[in-house]
């Protein structure tokens, strides 16, 4: 049961990640990789605050623009100085690994004995539930567990919500057109340029968000923990398609976090099944690939079924 | 008004692809003269729309737009002031988004983009209004993703997008070569009705001879980045496609020097009787 709600819980945090992702892949169609190192961005820099007694709503906040930083300094490579997408994330990525060090002065650092939300939420859940153990059908689950589990559900249903209603505003309009046509949101007035910096800011704003949060669940920031972050974003985005079977922007935010939701709770089976965690991101880049030649190898299959039927 | 001063671009200089692309071009238009470019191929007539858009920054001259000295400014701050229609009908619309987010978008043409709600319910009467008036049935489709429409549908809406706000000056590149014949002839037919209804500054590049002879108070011929001819008025309205065509084979000779002062005036060639084949493309 704890691990089912510790799948649940990580699902709802990890599908900001898929949310950062979904703006950027998919509605700039810009492979941002900053991710990986932005994600670790988010927590180093919101253990490192928390360390320091700072309010975990202000550190967590901070996360939140460093990551924004980070994302529109690839934006701005991408954009201003016409550096090739992928490799202004990569650049960007590999500077923060050495900036991330430096923020957490190690490699490893704990927030456990601080404040943080996690703290918040189960102070908070035992206040309104009033009980410190919680049975359901049966199964034993501490107040914590379940806090967490609630506040990250909300969390992200606020996020997917005010998400949604953004990208339906004139800017948010503009950015979804940027993604879609530059050249005619140009010859409208926008400054394509900038949208992308704005777009790609959000996106790894969102998942520096999910860094702190990741980090003040689990009680530690490791500077090694945003590595796959991208591909897990890219894999919850596509289960996500995969379940909603729609670009429309509402079911596509909704689908990115249901798909973030069932990517944990398989990545969860399969471990409790017995894979080794180390084949972890192999599996799951198997997985993408698998996801990404699909729809190409199904179109393949289904001429071939044509042909035979006429033949 | 719209004042090209001496514009010159080089694509490619000092390579063996180099191209002199505008050659010390001046062209000044009035308020509201609707003017017609035709070349041949390569002459630098998309180019020229292309340096008023602002796509590239010109080598030498300068561009004056509704008073402003716009010569420096980026597109998308000449786009304030110019409304453009591509020759790609998926140029001009983005496929993903919604007939009214596409029409919305263009609504705001050079407005900062902030937070407000595009599609408010005054705008959104409006844009059904002005789509209704196209007779194309898609006042009922708004929500549809424009990507589900033919070209020549994309292409009335691009029309009507550009032209939403009074621009100080259309530019229409070859915006019905991609389209068929039929549905060439009602965007031909929508842009002429919304030009004279708003009385635009426009200048069109086409390669119809057609769209050339009937359409605009004023027809500019280019070739190897220079205007060769330029017949205004009464000499314009005198024109036929076959006097056209005469004077295109005329620059296509081999010794044809584009410094040689223009030898025919249109009325006199315009009395010589048509051997010359209309192309498929061109014909009704």
């Amino acid at each position: 049961m704890s691990l089912l709600l510790g799948a649940l819980t990580l699902g709802f945090i990890f599908s900001l990640v898929a949310l950062g992702v979904f703006i950027s892949f998919r509605i700039f169609a810009f492979p941002d990789i900053t991710a990986d190192g932005s994600s670790t961005l988010g927590a180093a820099l919101a253990a490192m605050l928390l360390l320091h007694n700072v309010n975990p709503v202000l550190a967590t906040s901070a996360a939140f623009a460093g990551g924004f930083l980070a994302g529109t300094l690839t934006g701005t490579l991408a954009t201003k100085f016409k550096i090739n997408g992928l490799l202004a994330g990569i650049l960007v990525m590999t500077g923060l690994y050495s900036i991330n060090l430096h923020i957490m002065g190690r490699s490893n650092i704990s927030v456990l004995g601080s404040s943080t939300l996690s703290t918040y939420a189960e102070r908070l859940g035992i206040a309104l539930a009033r009980v410190h153990n919680l049975n359901v059908m049966g199964w034993d689950i501490t107040a914590l567990e379940a806090s967490l589990l609630v506040a990250s559900f909300l969390f992200i249903v606020l996020a997917g919500c005010v998400m949604y209603v953004f990208f339906q505003t004139n800017l948010g309009t503009a950015m979804r057109a940027t993604g879609d046509n530059n050249e005619m949101v140009r010859a409208l007035g926008v400054n394509d340029e900038n949208m992308i910096i704005l777009g790609l800011g959000l996106s790894n704003g969102l998942i520096a968000l999910a860094g702190a949060f990741i980090a003040q669940y689990q009680g530690f920031s490791d500077v090694q923990m945003g590595i796959g972050m991208v591909v897990w974003g890219l894999a919850s985005v596509i289960i996500g398609e995969a379940l909603v079977g729609t670009r429309q922007l509402g079911l596509s935010i909704t689908g990115a976090v249901m798909g973030s939701v069932l990517f944990r709770l398989l990545v969860a089976i399969a471990l409790r099944l017995g894979l080794n965690p180390n084949d972890l991101k192999l599996v799951t880049a198997l997985f993408v690939f698998l996801a990404l030649i699909a729809p190409g190898l199904l179109k393949k299959l289904n001429i071939l079924k044509l042909q035979s039927s006429h033949a | 008004m719209l004042e090209i001063r001496a514009a010159s671009k080089t694509f490619n200089p000092g390579t063996p692809n180099e191209l002199l692309a505008l050659q010390a071009v001046n062209l000044t238009v009035n308020d509201g003269s609707f003017v017609v470019i035709i070349g041949t191929n390569g002459s630098g007539k998309s180019t020229l729309l292309n340096a008023v858009a602002g796509s590239f920054c010109l080598d030498s001259g300068a561009i004056f737009l509704a008073g402003a000295d716009i010569t420096k400014w980026p597109e998308h701050k000449r786009a304030k002031l110019i409304g453009r229609v591509f020759q790609n009908p998926f140029s001009g619309t983005a496929a993903n988004m919604s007939i009214a987010e596409n029409l919305a978008l263009a609504a705001y043409r050079g407005k900062p983009r902030r937070l407000g709600w595009p599609l408010r319910k005054h705008l959104v009467s409006q844009l059904r209004d002005r789509v209704s008036q196209l007779n194309m049935g898609l006042e009922d489709r708004l929500k549809n993703p424009i990507g589900s429409l033919s070209g020549g549908q994309r292409q009335a809406l691009t029309l009507l997008m550009a032209t939403w706000l009074h621009p100080e000056v259309l530019l229409l590149d070859e915006h019905t070569a991609a389209l068929d014949p039929k549905s060439a002839d009602q965007v031909t037919a929508l842009t002429d009705t919304i030009i004279r209804r708003d009385k635009l500054t426009t200048l069109m590049v086409t390669h119809s001879m057609q769209q050339a002879a009937y359409l605009g108070d004023r027809l500019v011929m280019m070739h190897r980045g220079r205007i060769i001819q330029d017949f205004h008025g009464a000499e314009k309205q005198r024109i036929r496609m076959d006097d056209l065509l005469a004077r295109f084979e005329e620059v296509r000779a081999p010794n044809y020097s584009t410094r040689a002062p223009p030898r025919c005036c249109a009325a006199c060639i315009s009395d010589k009787p048509s051997s010359i084949i209309i192309a498929p493309t061109q014909a009704k």
